[in-house]
């Protein structure tokens, strides 16, 4: 083994069970080094999340299983050490912040490794403030975790494990629920524990919002290592082949035979001019057929408060058969509690809602699931059945509109065949929103609306949802997206809202949108890759 | 994400002076709790109710405390009903006043004691670290599940499983239950993974703050016990 190496793995093989020869991971030979940044990547199910946990000994010693090979951390073994050994020099923050955070102030939530180490409270102290002040987050030190916003609790994360001085800090998907202002905040500071010389391990399907601060690109593919090295090398390789997309950057630099490839956009426009950009690659956008189309969602005027709380504030649209829209905008912009209004969950203060011309106020919840479907985004809220296809049977039956020659349809349509007799709650997390999306559409409602239906989810995914909202819209179907992925929504839906603090501050076409400045400040969002490169033309 | 409004409040916490110690604030709840169930007349627990009454809104916590009580009202409710048809009319409203009298004067305590001082305070005392940790975590994921069991309601409401407060809803109830077990296991486990990777269990911990008992912790006992003792012997 190579001594420049702080973490090392030989041969390294798991199998979640004891008795299985399904090794998760298999033959991984690794070394990662304290200075650098190295990203992990590769399609859903690779094996990205099994790797992270064996370098800090949660695997196996709280999985079990079976293991083989080595892993070495500061040169000695992880297989003789338990977590406790481990937790001061590896550390690891995890893909969901509401479960990591168990304290009922930040202070606390820092505190609490620190108390684990057995430090005297002076000590403890001057770690809490040492890190809040690197890490930006002093202003929030005394707040309830589970108040702050998804990028906050990232950060409260980090700072949690950070505080322990672990020279290498390993993030499973850190940016899957974050909005693009809290990508930001995060990957600044990912960068500037970079610089503090602490090495960053980040588990990420999303190519574009991490290879510009990465040294290092590790692909996974079925357990194995498909490709290692800097990412200008890889980059220019096929790597559809392995569930990513690369950078809309790249693939612009490839064309145009640039050596290194450009990571960013931001590199990409410093080295060539705008006119010899190929136009050509530019995505296609949906284009609405429908002029005229009949009208099956009105929203006229609504307001709601909770706890005293304005949340949203006159809002208004429409929403017209085949048409899909995007409801973009920060978290807590109140997205998801205008998507409740749309079925009856929430009712409005002022204002009204009418589905097919039933206004909501005099119709059930379970009336109105007949004329919209919704997805919400944990697809674990819902499932309760044995079986994929009584899951997805379920809301039709109790709504007396079971009918099997549909179902089948659904079932073709979202390719569930080879899933029917599974457990819902055992499956992958992109099956699992696919039951959910079929089970929406179940009861044949004319609207279909999903939330952040591609969070956590690879480009293979994101790719075949794309068409399936294609399919959709060409039979009518009108679609209603709340989400932060705003590439995804540019591709897939005719027009924007764009929420910031209850409002819908701009509505347009996505380009219409994200070339209002103000606006897009106002919703705290970024304009996409896409737009950065060809929108000025437009 | 629903909708936090706290969120858009940006609203601080502010740090609370605890000037009792939580061990104090437990022994006088429960020295509360045996003066309830010891009194055998109405005005005693109309005048005790009292007392709590105007500690809630002393201590500003008026609002909070209604969104509490409209959980626990219909609960004690049913309960004095059902002993009313058991017994009688006034033995239900007995056990109506006791119950709200009982989870009121926890009401207080719960809210003027953060979960993290009662656990390392109980540690203190020799309760070991592991189950104070789990007392302390449990009060802090209480409005997580609360949010979950929303998110689990509104999921099957938006699909046409009618589970809606009624008894109609009865019959949909595994709708219910089946996501919220399964959401509380996968929750566990998380929890547990964060606590490892943070050394829960490490031998050697300390304590980021002191729990020491003071003169004025020692004299709220003594009053306590004094005024349980006088009130059992006038009971």
């Amino acid at each position: 083994m190579n001594s420049r190496f702080f973490l090392e793995t030989e041969a390294l093989r798991y199998a979640y069970r004891k008795q299985d020869d399904f090794w998760v991971i298999n033959d991984i030979d690794l070394g990662v080094r304290q200075d650098e940044y190295l990203l992990i990547c590769g399609p859903s199910g690779s094996g990205k999340s099994t790797l992270c946990r064996t370098f800090n000994g949660l695997i196996p010693h709280f999985y079990g299983g079976k293991i083989d090979g080595d892993i070495r951390v500061a040169g000695k073994s992880t297989l003789n050490q338990s977590v406790g050994d481990l937790f001061m020099h590896v550390g690891m923050v995890f893909q969901n912040p509401e479960t990591q955070l168990f304290n009922h102030t930040v202070t606390r939530e820092i505190a609490f490794g620190l108390e684990s180490l057995g430090l005297s409270q002076a000590d403890i102290h001057t770690r809490i403030h040492e890190v809040a002040e690197s890490i930006k987050i002093t202003d929030f030190l005394q707040r309830n975790p589970h108040e702050l916003s998804g990028g906050e609790q990232q950060l409260v994360a980090i700072a949690a494990i950070l505080s322990l001085h672990p020279q290498i800090l390993v993030l499973d998907e850190p940016y899957a629920n974050l909005d693009p202002i809290n990508v930001r905040r995060v990957r600044e500071a990912l960068r500037s524990v970079l610089k503090q010389g602490v090495g960053v391990v980040v588990c990420e399907h999303r190519l574009s919002l991490t290879v510009a601060d990465t040294h290092r690109m590790l692909v996974l593919n079925n357990g194995g290592i498909a490709l290692d090295g800097p990412p200008d090398a890889l980059l220019n390789r096929s790597l559809e082949s392995f569930g990513l997309e690369p950078p809309l950057s790249v693939r612009v630099g490839e064309r145009l035979d640039l050596t290194p490839v450009p990571l960013d956009i931001e590199a990409l426009k410093s080295r060539v001019s705008h006119q010899s950009i190929p136009l050509d690659l530019r995505p296609d956008f949906p284009v609405l057929h429908s002029a005229g189309a009949k009208r099956i969602l009105e929203v006229e005027d609504i307001s709601f408060s909770m706890d005293n709380c304005s949340i949203l504030k006159n809002i208004s649209f429409a929403l017209h058969e085949g048409e899909s829209i995007a409801i973009v905008g920060a978290n807590g912009a109140g997205k998801t509690v205008l998507l409740k209004h749309l079925n009856g969950l929430y009712r409005p203060a002022t204002g009204n809602v009418r589905i097919m011309g039933k206004n909501t106020r005099a119709s059930k919840v379970s009336q109105l699931a007949r004329h919209i479907g919704i997805a919400f985004q944990n697809p674990n809220s819902q499932f309760f059945k044995l079986n994929v296809w009584d899951e997805i049977a379920t809301g039709a039956e109790a709504l007396d509109c079971f009918d099997a020659e549909w179902l089948q349809d659904l079932i073709k349509l979202f390719r569930l065949e080879p899933l029917l007799k599974r457990a819902p709650f055992r499956l992958s997390g992109g099956e699992k929103k696919r039951v959910a999306f079929a089970a929406a559409l179940a009861p044949k409602p004319m609207i279909l609306a999903l939330d952040e239906p591609t969070a956590g989810q690879d480009w293979y995914f994101r790719r075949a949802l794309g068409s399936l909202l294609k399919e959709l819209r060409d039979r009518g179907q009108a679609i209603i997206l709340v989400t932060h992925d705003l590439s995804f929504a540019e591709q897939h839906s005719h027009r924007w809202l764009l929420m910031a603090e209850g409002r819908i501050v701009k509505e347009g076409t996505p380009w219409n949108v994200m070339s209002d400045k103000t606006a897009m400040e106002k919703g705290h969002l970024e304009p996409t890759d896409a737009f950065r490169l060809f929108g000025y033309e437009s | 994400m629903l909708f936090d409004c706290s969120v858009m409040k940006v609203e601080k916490l502010k740090m609370q002076k605890q000037f009792l110690d939580p061990r104090t604030k437990l022994l006088l709840a429960v020295f509360w709790a045996i003066g309830v169930v010891a009194a055998h007349r109405m005005p005693t627990l109309l005048v005790a109710l009292g007392l709590v009454l105007a500690g809630v809104l002393v201590m500003g916590k008026g609002k909070r405390y209604l969104r509490w009580l409209r959980l626990v009202l219909p609960m004690a409710i049913f309960f004095g009903a059902v002993i009313w048809w058991s017994v009688d009319r006034n033995a239900g409203f007995f056990a109506t006043l006791k119950l709200l009298n009982l989870t009121s004067a926890f009401f207080v305590f719960f809210s003027t004691t953060v979960p993290e001082d009662l656990g390392n305070a109980l540690v203190k005392i020799g309760l070991p670290y592991p189950i104070s940790f789990v007392l302390s975590t449990s009060l802090q994921f209480v409005p997580i599940m609360g949010r979950k069991i929303k998110n689990v309601l509104d999921a099957q409401r938006a699909r046409g499983i009618p589970l809606e407060p009624g008894w109609a809803a009865l019959r949909h109830y595994p709708a219910f239950f089946g996501p919220i077990l399964i959401q509380s296991f996968q929750m566990a486990e998380e929890l547990a993974e964060a606590m490892e990777t943070r050394g829960f269990g490490c031998p050697g911990r300390t304590f980021f703050k002191d729990y020491r008992m003071t003169v004025l912790d020692w004299a709220a006992i003594c009053i306590g016990i004094l005024l349980l003792v006088i009130f059992i012997i006038l009971n």
